[in-house]
C-alpha cells in the first residue's frame, strides 16, 4: 500500500463533505443554499474564492433550476457536483428522474433531514429512502470520515456506470459535529480518480443528442439499460471501495456486518445510527450478549445478495428505520422483508420505528428494544417506539 | 444541406417517431420584409446593406444599394428617411441613423471612384424620358441597366432639377450632385439639354419617335396666394429665388425677408437668406410639429437666427414706401386634409399681428405645368392622371415624380423612376405583373428576440456651429467618422434579413431545422410547432403560421 501524506484536522461533517467535493476537482457546481446543507456551499465557496476550487458555481433561483443546470453542465462532459437537504431534494425530485434517465454521472450530497410539514430540522432520513425510485445510487454515511470518502467513491462509482449518486448523511449527528477528519493528500485522489472524459458529450462540433421522444419499445429498452447499470453499481462500488482502502488504509463495504457472527439477534440500520448501535453492540458483547450491527452503506441498488449471506442463520432481524412511509412503516424493514422473502430459515423479522423526526436513540433505547424483541413474536408491520 | 441524425447513445436514432404529428402551427423561414424596406420609396435593401457595412464589406453594400438607387450620396444627405420612424430598433431604444450609413456608402465610393456595371444596349428599343430631375435620372439608370438605350431630354442647361437649382448646396454640395450624375451618364446616355418639350406637338414627336415615353418634368409652377400682389418687385417667388441663389447669384431685395410657407423649399429659402446675411421670419401655416419641412431642417434655422411664427397666415400687406412692407397677420387653426396638399385653416378671432419686411418670399408649393398635356392626356385636378403602372391615359406614355403625385420627395421621385423603367420593359416586353411585395406582414418588434441586441445609442452626426453656418455655404452635417458607422451597422436588428447565426439549427429539439444552401428549412415530420426557433431568431426570418 502506498500512502501519501493526508492531514488530519477536525472537521465538521458537512466541511468533510466539501474537502471531499474539492479534491474531486469538479468543472461544475450548481447549488442552493438550505439548511443544514448551507455549510457545504459556504465551504465550497470559500475555497473557489481562495482559488483551491476551479470549478464554476451557479447559484440558481431553486433546486429544481440547479439539478436542471447540473444535468446540462454535466451531459457536456464536465464532472458535476451539488448538495442539497429534504424540501431541496424534493423540489428536484422530477430532474432526479431526468439526471438518472439521461444519465448524467451527476453526485449530489443530501443532509437528511425531516420533510416539511411540520417544520422542523432535525435528523430523519425519509427525504432520500422516497427518492428511492428515481434510479439515483444511494450511500447513506455515519460519519463525516465516511462521508469524504463517501464522495470519491461516489464520483468514481458515477462515472464507470454513468448514472447519478447521491450521498446521505444526518443532519447535525454527523453535519454539525466536529471530529477529526482525515483529509487525503491531492495525489492520492488524483490517482484514484482520474480527468474525467465521459464517451458521450454534447458538443455541437460533434453532433450527439439526448432526451428525444421515443417509442414505448425504446423507453422499455432503456429502463432496462439503467436496471443493467444499477446491477452493475453493486459490484463497482465494492471495487471502488476496496481500492479506496487500498489507498488510504479505510474501507467501509458497500454493507458492514459488525460482530454478527454467532450472533442471536442483528440490528440493521442505516446512517449515524450505526455508530450508536456499533457501541451498544461492543457494551453488549463485553456483558455476553450475542448481539451484531448490519450497516447498510448502498441503499440503491439494494445489495440483496450481500445482505441475505450476512443475515443467514442469524435468528432475529431488528430493523431500525429513521424514516417513515406512511401506509408502510419503515421504508428499509420494507425492504429487508423483500430482501428476505423466500430464503430458507429466513430469520423472525422486527422493525422498528426509532428516531423519526430526529427524536434520540440512546444506547439503553436500542438494549430495551434487544430485550423486547426478545421477547415478542414478530408483528408484519414497522413498530413504533419512543 | 441535410446533416445526418445525431447519435443517441441512450436509446439509438428516434427517427421513428414523427413527433410532426403533435402540431399545430408550423415554422416557416420567410424572411418577411422589413418595416424600413416597406417604408422605402426605392424598395432599398436597406437590412442587406447594412448587414455589409458591418462585415466591412462596402462595396458590397454599394452594389445592393444601387440596385435600388443610383444616388446613394444624395439621398444619404436629404431623403427624408421614412425609413427611420418605423425602425423597429426604435421600439427598444433608437431606430438606426440609416441615412447616415447611406451616405457613408455613397461617399465612399465617390472618393473611391466606383463606376456602375457597363451595361451594354441589347434592346432595339429606345425611350424617351423628358425631364432630367430625380424621376428621370432614376428611370435612365434602370432603364440603362435593363439595356435599353435612352435620350434624356432636359429644358434647363444642366441636369438635376430640384437637386440642382432648389436644394442648396450646405444640405447638398453640387460636387456630389454632379459626381452621381456623371456616373449615370458614363453608361452611356443621350442627353439633349435646354430642350424644352412642353406643347402638344412636341409630345407628340416624341410618340413617333421613341418605343416609349416617360414624362417627370417635375412641378415648376408656383402656387400664388391671392393676397399678395405678385407683380410687386419686393415678392420673388421662392424658386426664382433659389435658381439664383444655387447659381451663386444674390438676388435683389431689402435686409429683412419674409418667407411663407412651411416645407423644405420655405426652409431652404430661409436658410439661404440667412446666409446672405439677411433678417429673416417665416411664416407658416401650420403649427411646428405639422410643418412639411423635415425637423431638423426647422431646429437648425431656428439655430441659425431665423425667426419662425408657425400657424399664422398673411392677410394682408401694405406697402409704406421708406419705411418697408407691414404684414397684416392671424393666427390660425390649421388641419390638414386626407390627401397630401389639402388642408382647412380657421382664423382665431382677435390674434391679428404685423410682422415689418422689405421683401416677400412666397414658398407654399409648386403645381406641374400641364398645359401642353392636358388635351394629350387625362387629368386629375393638377396633376397627370396614371394608373398603378404609372401609364397615362395616352398608350406608350409613363408619367411619374411631382407630375403625378404630392409627395414631393426627391426619394420619392428616385422611386417612381425605378417603378418606371420595370412597367416601360413589362409594356415592351409583355411581361408578368411585379410580385406583390405588400403580400408578406412585415417583421414587427415582437418576433425580433432583443436579448440578442444589447441597448447601445443612435450614432448622430455633429454639425458645423450654427455661427460658422450662418457664414457659410458648406455642408451642415457632417460624415460619421468610421468607428461610429461600424457601431451603428451592429445596432440593426437586421429585420428579415437571416444572417445565418445557425441560433434555429441549434435551439431545435427536434433536430427539425435544415441548414441548406441560402438559408433553412424546416422538417415537418419532425417539427413539433413549439416555435423555439422563432423565439430564438435575432432577425425575425423565421416566422409561425397556424396549421388547420
Amino acid at each position: 500500500m502506498m500512502k501519501m501524506s493526508s492531514t488530519k484536522t477536525l472537521l465538521t461533517g458537512n466541511h468533510a463533505v466539501a474537502w471531499g467535493a474539492r479534491l474531486a476537482r469538479p468543472k461544475f457546481i450548481a447549488c442552493y443554499p438550505i439548511t443544514p446543507q448551507t455549510p457545504i456551499l459556504e465551504k465550497l465557496t470559500d475555497f473557489h474564492m481562495a482559488g483551491e476550487l476551479d470549478a464554476e458555481i451557479l447559484t440558481p433561483e431553486s433546486e429544481h433550476s440547479a439539478m436542471a443546470a447540473c444535468i446540462s453542465a454535466s451531459l457536456t462532459g464536465v464532472r458535476v457536483f451539488t448538495a442539497t437537504s429534504c424540501q431541496g431534494l424534493l423540489l428536484m425530485h422530477e430532474m432526479l428522474h431526468y439526471a438518472s434517465g439521461a444519465r448524467a454521472p451527476i453526485v449530489m450530497f443530501n443532509v437528511n433531514r425531516t420533510v416539511a410539514s411540520p417544520w422542523a430540522f432535525w435528523p430523519d432520513q425519509t427525504d432520500s429512502v422516497s427518492q428511492r425510485d428515481t434510479g439515483w445510487i444511494q450511500l447513506y454515511s455515519e460519519s463525516g470520515q465516511e462521508s469524504l470518502d463517501s464522495v470519491m467513491q461516489a464520483f468514481r462509482i458515477a462515472e464507470q456506470v454513468v448514472n447519478p449518486v447521491l450521498v446521505n448523511q444526518d443532519a447535525f449527528y454527523i453535519s454539525h459535529a466536529l471530529e477529526p477528519v482525515e483529509v487525503p493528500a491531492q495525489e492520492t485522489v488524483d490517482r484514484y480518480l482520474p480527468p474525467f472524459h465521459p464517451e458521450h458529450v454534447l458538443d455541437p462540433e460533434r453532433g450527439e443528442s439526448l432526451g428525444n421522444v421515443v417509442s414505448p419499445e425504446m423507453f422499455c429498452q432503456h429502463r432496462k439499460d439503467i436496471g443493467q447499470a444499477m446491477q452493475l453499481a453493486i459490484a463497482v462500488a465494492q471495487e471502488s471501495d476496496a481500492e479506496w482502502e487500498r489507498l488510504v488504509g479505510r474501507g467501509y463495504g458497500i454493507i458492514e456486518p459488525y460482530c454478527c457472527e454467532g450472533a442471536e439477534l442483528v440490528i440493521v440500520t442505516m446512517g449515524s445510527m450505526c455508530g450508536t448501535v456499533r457501541h451498544t453492540v461492543d457494551e453488549m458483547r463485553a456483558r455476553g450478549r450475542s448481539v451484531g450491527l448490519l450497516k447498510v452503506r448502498l441503499f440503491r441498488p439494494f445489495p440483496v445478495e450481500a445482505v441475505r449471506d450476512a443475515l443467514a442463520g442469524i435468528p432475529d432481524v431488528l430493523v431500525l428505520d429513521r424514516n417513515f412511509s406512511p401506509g408502510t412503516g419503515g421504508v428499509l424493514h420494507q425492504e429487508l422483508k423483500s430482501a428476505l422473502y423466500g430464503m430458507t430459515d429466513a430469520p423472525r423479522m422486527h422493525g422498528y420505528l426509532a428516531g423519526v423526526g430526529g427524536v434520540n436513540v440512546p444506547p439503553g433505547k436500542i438494549e430495551e428494544f434487544v430485550d423486547q424483541v426478545r421477547r415478542n413474536e414478530p408483528a408484519i408491520h414497522s413498530v413504533w417506539t419512543g | 444541406m441535410n446533416e445526418p441524425a445525431p447519435a443517441i447513445w441512450t436509446t439509438k436514432t428516434t427517427e421513428v417517431v414523427k413527433t410532426g404529428s403533435w402540431r399545430v402551427a408550423l415554422p416557416a423561414y420567410v424572411n418577411p420584409p422589413a418595416p424600413c424596406r416597406n417604408a422605402c420609396p426605392v424598395d432599398g435593401d436597406i437590412a442587406v446593406w447594412i448587414r455589409h457595412i458591418e462585415s466591412q464589406a462596402y462595396r458590397d453594400a454599394w452594389l445592393t444599394l444601387i440596385d435600388n438607387n443610383p444616388f446613394p450620396a444624395v439621398t444619404g444627405r436629404i431623403c427624408h428617411r421614412p425609413c427611420e420612424s418605423p425602425c423597429n430598433r426604435g421600439r427598444l431604444d433608437e431606430p438606426i441613423a440609416i441615412r447616415s450609413l447611406e451616405r457613408f456608402v455613397g461617399d465612399m465610393a465617390l472618393e473611391q471612384g466606383w463606376a456602375f456595371p457597363g451595361t451594354p444596349v441589347s434592346k432595339e428599343e429606345t425611350i424617351a424620358i423628358v425631364g432630367g430631375g430625380p424621376a428621370g435620372l432614376a428611370a435612365a439608370f434602370h432603364l440603362r441597366r435593363m439595356g435599353y438605350a435612352v435620350t434624356l431630354i432636359e429644358a434647363q442647361p444642366e441636369l438635376g432639377g430640384v437637386m440642382r437649382y432648389g436644394i442648396p448646396p450646405y444640405r447638398l454640395p453640387k460636387n456630389i450632385l454632379d459626381a452621381e450624375i456623371q456616373r449615370i451618364l458614363e453608361l452611356g446616355v443621350d442627353v439633349r439639354t435646354n430642350t424644352r418639350i412642353s406643347t402638344r406637338a412636341d409630345f407628340e414627336n416624341l410618340r413617333s419617335e421613341f418605343a416609349a415615353v416617360y414624362i417627370a418634368t417635375g412641378a415648376t409652377v408656383p402656387k400664388r396666394l391671392p393676397q399678395l400682389d405678385y407683380s410687386q418687385p419686393w415678392v420673388i417667388e421662392s424658386a426664382a429665388y433659389l435658381e439664383q441663389t444655387n447659381a451663386g447669384d444674390h438676388p435683389q431685395c431689402g435686409a429683412h425677408i419674409v418667407v411663407i410657407g412651411g416645407g423644405s423649399a420655405a426652409m431652404d429659402v430661409a436658410r439661404t437668406a440667412r446666409r446672405h446675411g439677411k433678417v429673416v421670419t417665416v411664416l407658416s401655416l401650420e403649427a411646428e410639429p405639422a410643418m412639411p419641412a423635415q425637423s431638423d431642417e426647422v431646429l437648425e434655422a431656428k439655430d441659425e437666427g431665423i425667426t419662425l411664427i408657425a400657424g399664422a397666415m398673411l392677410q394682408s400687406v401694405s406697402d409704406r414706401a421708406q419705411q418697408g412692407l407691414q404684414l397684416t397677420c392671424i393666427r390660425v387653426d390649421f388641419e390638414a386634409g386626407a390627401v397630401p396638399g389639402e388642408f382647412h385653416v380657421t382664423p382665431i378671432p382677435d390674434t391679428t399681428f404685423t410682422v415689418d419686411a422689405d421683401t416677400i418670399v412666397p414658398a407654399i408649393g409648386q403645381d406641374p405645368d400641364i398645359s401642353g398635356l392636358h388635351d394629350l392626356l387625362e387629368v386629375e385636378a393638377a396633376l397627370v392622371r396614371i394608373d398603378g403602372q404609372q401609364q397615362t391615359s395616352l398608350g406608350g406614355f409613363f408619367a411619374g415624380g411631382d407630375l403625378v403625385t404630392m409627395q414631393r420627395f426627391v426619394t420619392v421621385a428616385f422611386g417612381f423612376g425605378k417603378q418606371a423603367a420595370t412597367e416601360i420593359d413589362r409594356y415592351l416586353r409583355s411581361g408578368t405583373p411585379a410580385r406583390d411585395l405588400a403580400a408578406q406582414p412585415e417583421v414587427s418588434i415582437d418576433v425580433i428576440n432583443t436579448h440578442y441586441h444589447p441597448r447601445a445609442s443612435r450614432a448622430v452626426p455633429q454639425l458645423v456651429p450654427a455661427t460658422e453656418r450662418q457664414a457659410s455655404f458648406g455642408e451642415v452635417e457632417l460624415e460619421l467618422p468610421l468607428s461610429e458607422v461600424l457601431a451603428e451597422s451592429q445596432r440593426c436588428f437586421s429585420c428579415g434579413n437571416c444572417t445565418f447565426c445557425d441560433n434555429c439549427f441549434y435551439y431545435c429539439p427536434d433536430m427539425a431545422i435544415n441548414r441548406e444552401k441560402n438559408g433553412y428549412s424546416v422538417n415537418d415530420d419532425y417539427c413539433k410547432g413549439c416555435g423555439l426557433c422563432v423565439r430564438e431568431c435575432p432577425t425575425g426570418s423565421i416566422i409561425m403560421r397556424a396549421e388547420t
